[in-house]
């Protein structure tokens, strides 16, 4: 009775959407170019497409179809799988709690800067006057003006970790729209998330398309793209591309949390999500390529206005040191007078030398930036200088928010699912309730992210709130649907499900290449965290305009530790939880001492 | 008579005027650096330097001194300029109208070129980047500040559509639960009639004690 009254998606397109929206996140506009950019440019599709075929798509083809199969969330149907795993739903779930509290602030930014575009000249366009105002203000003279309105207008942020600041009350208003937004799109579970996919998965690729015809008209873009595609193909000989192939395919999938779990289970039973599952992961990986194309044709828009700028600068410093006519030196025959100049007026050359800027075209399209540096300050600056920038600053910021907000969606329903799966919650709150209840949890516990400092813990959880707990999560995932569940239960199950069994390459790579892979990213993010030494992080210092290292407090490394424990020890916890009640049926209590006799 | 006094006036002048470019040096204390870059601001459009601008700048300068000492003397002579270039950047001093001997000092000339910067500017159709007076900070624009920043219009537009949507949904999930327990309700009447196995209404409805199941009976046997 139970299972005929779940609610479902109206149709099989509603969840393949869903599933689009979900992966398709900013991850895809961020992080991928930027790892094109450090590992050779077009050379990285290698790696890349190979951990895509070989990791991505059969682990989310093993999610959708213990999703689909179960019909729970992932307490429950890990529950179900053996009852010593459910600590495995609980670590999915508190890691999806982790996420939704940070990653809504990302939202909140995007509206911010939405909300700023409608101005005649945007706000980061130009920096503000001083004081009395006879120039700019020096923190933004020093920097940027789109640096200056990211840490000083948008974040205010303090110059270390330790000093909190107040809460920033636009920031803190911004949240709140954020996630009353993420309550409207699943308030009523799937059947108002359903309905939202449609505009969030489809939204951002025509805004993306609309970028790649403006992109590619940019003067300067074909610089970007051109750096872009030429491979390097000697990086693939650096195991950190295969390394950080493996785990972008990874993250980008949103393995792990739950999620796809949580959006099989509202599935039809006979649903056939081998071939979704096979068409959202090439479609998640084909948005990365996309977006790329988009990112490299901006960057060389603006890399080229940037190397343009500069040497219109030596230019001016040229004619206006010699006191030449304005016309008389020209981009062309720059070179041809400077050599000219040293010649005719050494010494008051030589005094000029080190004004001398070196304009280079190629260690502009150099400077790699990822995460909400590139979606922040590198996109606003390169759209501050296209024609009707109002225009393509609200389009920008509004694709990002569309991104983040189908991101959310999955994530959101990755933790109400379980909780409705439980009966003592469900036969106490209604759905509406219950989704409200966990949005005002996390909005709460994200308004430590909008505080002065919030920008710094912000790059604490998304370093570590969920990389490492997401390996182990999908290594006990993968091994014990294979091992501890049986690989031949899980594949009658399919044939069950969809018709035909799995063949003989999904089974290698969950049994064999799939393990060894996880264990191997495992392996190496523990002896990098191990060996790294204390880790650092970039603080913004208003006195130098620019970013500078500084290590992480006692205070930072004991909050980076117990995120990196804190979901990973529910799965030990929660075996031992059921092991001793097993044992005590009678008693029911949850504390038992283990006697003599049970240790041995 | 007459050329004597003609020779007279033009040594005073020659003299005056030697005397006044001594004034203006390059890197005089009192004076400023001005470069224009003509052709960098208005590209095709840009007009040729020559003796009519340069009279136009002077005569610029002399209404910026008039206007800042609410003075009627100064006069185009009262501006000195020296050491052209190639590049129309030059230096220029300014003569007290009184006595032409004697500058203006440097920080009076600076305040009287602040307050008219704008309109010099426009009168070359030129900005403060392509006008320069090396040494004199140039005067911002205020930014206009209005009451509320225009962000928080956006927003609050945004949060009131959002928060409608909300309610909206909350309201007919509520109406709809009210509805369900409605007819929940009418189910358990109707079951209720039917619980003895012998229907209380019939299919007349409730009008009440009429038993349906005979008067079909009765209609069948009157055949």
């Amino acid at each position: 009775m139970e299972k005929d009254s779940r609610p479902s998606w109206d149709n099989p397109m509603q969840f393949v959407l869903a599933c689009v929206s979900y992966a398709v996140g900013l991850g895809n506009v961020w992080r991928f170019p930027y790892l094109c950019q450090m590992h050779g440019g077009g050379g990285f599709l290698i790696p890349y497409l190979i951990m895509l075929v070989v990791e991505g798509v059969p682990l989310f083809y093993m999610e959708l179809a213990i999703g689909q199969k179960m019909r729970l969330g992932s307490i429950g149907a890990w529950s179900a799988i053996s009852p010593y795993l459910g600590g495995v739903g609980i670590a999915s779930v508190v890691t999806s709690v982790y996420l939704c509290v940070y990653y809504n602030v990302i939202i909140a930014w995007a509206f911010w800067y939405l909300f700023h575009s409608f101005q005649a000249i945007l706000p980061w366009a130009e920096c503000p006057a001083n004081a009395n105002l006879t120039g700019r203000l020096e923190e933004c003279e020093l920097s940027t003006p789109t640096q200056y309105f990211w840490y000083r207008e948008t974040l205010n942020i303090t110059s270390s970790i330790e000093e909190v600041g107040g809460i920033h009350k636009g920031q803190a208003l911004c949240l709140l729209l954020a996630w009353m937004l993420v309550y409207l799109c699943i308030v009523r579970g799937v059947q108002s998330t359903g309905k939202v996919v449609y505009f969030t998965a489809t939204f951002p690729y025509l805004v993306l398309t609309i970028y790649l015809i403006r992109g590619i008209t940019l003067h300067g873009a074909m610089n970007g793209i051109k750096y872009m595609f030429t491979p390097k193909l000697e990086e693939l000989a650096n195991p950190m591309a295969w390394i950080n192939a493996a785990t972008q395919i990874f993250y980008s999938l949103g393995l792990g949390f739950g999620s796809l779990i949580a959006f099989a289970s509202y599935n039809q039973y006979h649903n056939n999500f081998e071939q979704q599952a096979i068409i959202v992961s090439l479609i998640n990986s084909g948005t990365s390529i996309f977006a790329s194309i988009v990112t490299f044709s901006i960057y060389g828009f603006k890399a080229t206005f940037n190397y343009e700028s500069c040497l219109e600068r030596v230019r001016l410093l040229l004619v206006n040191s010699f006191d030449m006519a304005e016309d008389s030196i020209s981009m062309d025959n720059m070179r041809h007078w400077m050599a000219e100049l040293n010649s005719t007026h050494p010494d008051q050359f030589a005094a000029l030398y080190h004004k001398l800027e070196n304009c280079s075209l190629e260690s502009e399209l150099d400077t790699a930036v990822e995460g909400t540096g590139l979606a922040f300050i590198v996109y606003s600056e390169a759209i501050k200088n296209m024609p009707l920038s109002q225009f393509w600053s609200v389009l920008y910021f509004f694709m990002l928010l569309m991104l983040g907000v189908g991101s959310m969606l999955g994530n959101v329903t990755a933790i109400t699912t379980p909780l409705r799966d439980s009966k003592f919650l469900s036969r106490h709150f209604t759905k509406e309730v219950l989704n409200g209840l966990v949005c005002l949890l996390c909005l709460l516990l994200g308004l430590g992210f909008t505080t002065r400092s919030g920008n710094y813990w912000f790059a604490i959880f998304n370093d570590y709130a969920c990389t490492f707990s997401l390996l182990l999560i999908v290594l006990i995932e993968i091994i014990s649907v294979c091992y501890i569940y049986g690989l031949r239960r899980f594949e009658k199950d399919i044939e069950d499900m969809i018709g035909h069994c799995p063949n003989w390459y999904w089974k290698t790579v969950w049994a064999g290449v799939g393990p060894v892979i996880i264990i191997g990213l495992f392996v190496f993010y523990i002896s990098s965290y191990i060996m790294g030494g204390t880790p650092t992080y970039h603080a913004w210092d208003k006195d130098l305009g620019r970013s500078v290292p500084k290590v992480y407090p006692v205070s930072a490394q004991v909050v980076i530790v117990l995120l990196l424990l804190s979901s990973v020890c529910c799965v030990p916890l929660t075996a031992l939880y059921v092991y001793c009640k097993k044992k005590d049926p009678k008693e029911g209590v949850v504390s038992c001492p283990l006697t003599s006799k049970e240790v041995s | 008579m007459s050329a004597r006094l003609l020779f007279a006036l033009c040594l005073a002048l020659t003299w005056t005027s030697v005397l006044m470019q001594d004034l203006c040096t390059e890197g005089a204390s009192d004076g400023y650096k001005v470069r224009l870059s003509i052709k960098t601001a208005l590209g095709d459009h840009a007009y040729e330097w020559n003796e009519s601008e340069m009279f136009l700048f002077k005569a610029n300068l002399a209404y910026a001194m008039r206007r800042h000492f609410n003075m009627q003397t100064y006069n185009v002579s009262n501006i000195i300029v020296c050491d052209e270039t190639p590049r129309v950047s030059f230096w220029f001093v300014v003569a007290n109208p009184a006595d032409t001997s004697q500058l203006i000092p440097g920080g009076e000339v600076e305040e009287a070129v602040r307050k008219s910067r704008n309109r010099i500017n426009n009168a070359f159709l030129l900005t403060d980047q392509t006008l320069q007076f090396l040494g004199i900070a140039p005067t911002l624009a205020t930014t206009v500040i209005p009451n509320t920043p225009p962000w928080l219009i956006a927003f609050i537009v945004v949060i009131c559509v959002v928060s409608a949507g909300i309610l909206a949904l909350l309201v007919s999930t509520f109406m709809k639960k009210i509805r369900k327990e409605k007819g929940v309700l009418e189910e358990e009447k109707l079951e209720n009639v039917y619980e003895n196995g012998i229907p209380r209404d019939g299919p007349e409805g409730k009008a009440g004690s009429l038993n349906g199941g005979f008067m079909e009976d009765e209609r069948h046997t009157q055949l």
